[in-house]
């Protein structure tokens, strides 16, 4: 069943190689240069890599919350036919939940972080 | 699943399926230059992905001072590997590469694989824009994710089945798209977001020099765009057997019409792309929760109520 | 050979410029901006892809030593061109192109080039010892100042750190010092903003202008090369009306700006009253677009008058787009003369303006004002 997952990705592997090959058959010079990260010329006063400040954090809170979620929201879509009305409510209850707690994570202004 | 309505091919034929996909995607890069002339006054265009290409095939490679280059080069080369892996599970007409019994999450799966390799691609230049581009991303990635996964759920739901083949073949009567257009609206945003690309591009835009792109050069920025466009381009095929009916259509064989369905969504994306604005993180962080959730849930609510009374 | 020759023509046909706009030489840069779009090629946002450097006047001190260390990013094939009039456009972008082609040489140029920068030992860093701000710099963590920071650690290859600092919440968040400008797509030509971001926010910022320009002593490109003079002011506010929309992302309505812009440079009135017809209608109508501007930098009559700004900015970045356009159209009408303008921003303000913001509406906010070092500031009121 996986064959041809893998298949594909031999094939997109391979395009990757050929390309860096090609690259190297065509470039001026294969070996790569070393440069300062483009700062409009200036010098960089240090590296970039660094602690980020994330301002929407909150909001990749409440997405982790929601997301967990997805894992009951797939197997429930085939089985929705079989179970009948009473799995759509019980599914949407609990969306309705959650979807509550969105709103409140929104009035508490977890998505406004300009 | 006990029969399938799909023939899996040998995995040989994924030769195949990659040169459609590189093909549809040169149509795609094709398409967007040509318009850019236009718009520009200058005319032509159409041949400029074969100049962009030869040109960063020419171009050397560069490397910033203490960069990460391991995960640098692994964000920009699993943009291009990823596409392909979207698109394994997509049935062209009857024929596919690989019948998975959960390719809407497998589609789902790939798509979240993007978060990190355009944060990787970003992070490891070791370079102000690129980092904040990286991050910018991620941004985005909260507002479009969710609603996204919900869209796709709604096919799933009509079709009782989350193989690709089987919600193309419960498109019997009446295609997806007709009863499920916030679905399929939510999905095409879904789309132009993982691929990087028109509205949602702020993380590669002007303000921050190209962002993720600006440190890169040669084969590196290549494989890059190219992931980019055939994300888009795999993002539109997989919206013909979800909501286009798949291979439906009088007179021409089905594969025919998958690629037909395919290229014009794609043309639509592409025009699309240079009406609207970027939008920017921080502002679309709130339409994503506030108005795109929400409706595609409310869309997944209704299609679940009307497959539960139909029977 | 043939192959790799047939190659380097396609490459050609893509090439991509860095263009340079020494304070001034503003018609030099339009016109670079015009003749590499009819012959396909498009602009680049960094030296990382860029094919060509396109110097418009001649830089003074500080920019050139800019510029050079520009052209050390750039990848090869590499092609330097210094622009020094209009006129000399077309010759300088058709020996670039011809350069270009010339793979021996490029082979050669990446050869002998410098592998790796050149990091001074113990430079301060950026060159602008103001740049060290007190409140920044009170990290427990001893750094020792820019001048010697001898900890092996705190500098792998000669570049120190992020340090840390307190972000507008007391947290502790490591900054990082952002220059924006000279070198930057759709910034005002000089002008140099040295930003400390925490995340993508602005949390300080400083302006001033490259080679000191602007200064009472004019020591810069005016000395130095045959300044092209005030520009038309139609032609500045196009100008700017394509720098906001392509910040923005609105590509069709940017272009259209362009070519309004040109239109105008060159005399074609009625393709100019077309474009900037279109124009208008295109920024109207697009409510994602004024979505997208709304609320950036929005000044009231208070905040106008706390900032010494004039009238006209009064609004957020889409009010102050739409007049604008406004007076594109009535200056391209020709209908009436247009008053004067009450005077432009100085660009010493600016950082008061964007301190706080993030770097996506600091950008939107500063191409939508009319900044004063624009060469417009001759030719405010000229009728």
């Amino acid at each position: 069943m996986y064959s041809g997952i893998v298949a594909m990705a031999l094939v997109a592997l391979s395009v990757v190689v050929l390309l860096y090959a090609l690259h190297r058959a065509a470039v001026i010079t294969a070996e790569p240069l070393t440069v300062l990260p483009a700062q409009s010329g200036w010098m960089p006063q240090e590296h970039a890599l660094s602690r980020f400040h994330a301002r929407w954090y909150l909001a990749s809170i409440v997405f982790l919350a929601f997301d967990v979620e997805m894992l009951f929201m797939y197997p429930w879509a085939v089985v929705v036919i079989e179970k009948g009305i009473s799995a759509v409510v019980e599914m949407f209850l609990f969306l309705g939940a959650l979807l509550v707690a969105v709103a409140w994570a929104w009035r508490e202004g977890a998505f406004r972080w300009a | 699943m006990a029969e399938s309505v799909v023939t899996t091919v040998p995995g040989g034929w994924a030769v195949l399926a990659g040169i459609l996909l590189c093909g549809l995607a040169f149509f795609a890069v094709a398409l967007d230059a040509a318009l850019s002339a236009r718009a520009q006054g200058t005319g032509g265009g159409w041949g400029a992905p074969l100049g962009r290409a030869a040109r960063l095939l020419r171009q050397r490679r560069r490397s910033t001072v203490a960069a990460d280059t391991l995960l640098w080069r692994i964000g920009g080369a699993g943009m291009l590997v990823g596409a392909f892996l979207m698109i394994a599970v997509i049935p062209l007409g009857e024929w596919t590469l690989a019948d998975l019994d959960v390719g809407v999450v497998w589609f789902n799966t790939v798509d979240v694989m993007v978060w990190a390799l355009v944060w990787l691609a970003g992070w490891g230049a070791n370079s102000a824009h690129g980092l904040v581009g990286g991050y910018r991303f991620l941004a985005h990635g909260l507002a479009y994710e969710l609603p996204l996964m919900f869209a796709l759920v709604a096919p799933a739901i009509a079709a009782g089945s989350l193989a690709v083949g089987d919600v193309a073949a419960a498109q019997d009567g009446v295609w997806f798209v007709v009863w499920m257009p916030v679905a399929f609206l939510v999905f095409l945003i879904g789309v132009t977001g993982f691929s990087v690309w028109g509205p949602f591009a702020p993380a590669l835009a002007a303000d921050i020099g190209g962002g993720v792109l600006a440190e890169l050069s040669g084969v590196d920025r290549l494989v890059l765009q190219a992931g980019r466009y055939l994300f888009l381009t795999a993002g539109a095929a997989f919206s013909v057997p979800l909501f286009l009916g798949g291979g439906a259509g009088p007179v021409l064989p089905g594969w025919a019409w998958v690629l037909v369905k395919t290229v014009a969504v794609l043309a639509v994306l592409v025009w699309l792309r240079r009406k609207l604005p970027l939008l920017r993180p921080d502002r679309f962080m709130e339409i994503g929760w506030m108005v795109l959730l929400p409706a595609a849930v409310l869309q997944d609510l209704v299609v679940s109520l009307v497959v539960v009374w139909k029977g | 050979m043939g192959l790799s020759g047939a190659l380097a023509r396609l490459a050609v046909r893509a090439t991509r410029v860095l263009v340079v706009e020494v304070p001034g030489h503003w018609a030099t840069r339009m016109e670079v901006e015009h003749q590499l779009l009819r012959r396909g090629w498009r602009p680049a946002w960094t030296p990382a892809d860029a094919d060509v450097l396109a110097v418009c006047g001649a830089p003074g001190p500080e920019l050139s030593e800019l510029v050079d260390r520009l052209w050390e990013q750039m990848p090869g094939p590499r092609v330097r061109a210094d622009i020094t009039s209009p006129g000399t456009v077309g010759s300088a972008l058709d020996a670039a192109a011809a350069l270009l082609l010339d793979t021996p040489h490029h082979r050669t140029d990446a050869q002998e080039r410098a592998q790796e920068p050149e990091i001074p030992e113990d430079a301060d860093h950026g060159g602008h010892g103001g740049m060290d701000h007190g409140e920044m710099d009170h990290g427990e963590m001893d750094h020792g100042g820019h001048g010697g920071h001898g900890g092996m650690d705190m500098a792998p290859e000669g570049i120190p750190l992020a340090e840390g600092g307190e972000d507008r919440d007391g947290l502790e968040m490591d900054v990082l010092h952002l220059p924006l400008g000279p070198v930057l797509p759709f910034w005002p030509a000089g002008l140099v903003l040295r930003c400390s971001l925490q995340g993508d926010v602005v949390v300080n910022a400083e302006a001033s202008m490259v080679d000191g320009r602007n200064d009472d002593e004019d020591d810069g490109a005016g000395a130095a090369g045959p300044s092209a003079g005030p520009a038309p002011a139609a032609v500045v506010r196009c100008d700017q009306v394509m720098a906001l929309l392509a910040l923005a992302g609105v590509e069709d309505a940017a272009a259209c700006a362009r070519r309004a812009r040109d239109a105008l440079l060159c005399g074609d009135e009625d393709a100019a009253r077309d474009a900037v017809e279109r124009l208008d209608r295109t920024v109207r109508r697009s409510w994602l677009l004024r979505s997208s501007l709304r609320g950036v930098l929005l000044l009231d009559r208070a905040g106008l008058e706390r900032h010494g700004l004039p009238g006209h900015c009064r609004g957020d970045a889409h009010d102050r787009l739409l007049s604008r356009v406004e007076r594109i159209r009535a200056e391209a009408g020709g209908t009436e003369p247009t008053p004067a303008e009450d005077g432009g921003v100085p660009w010493a303000v600016v950082p008061d303006l964007v301190t706080g913001l993030e770097l996506g509406s600091v950008r939107l906010a500063v191409a939508s004002l009319d900044l004063d070092p624009h060469p417009a500031v001759q030719a405010v009121g000229h009728g």
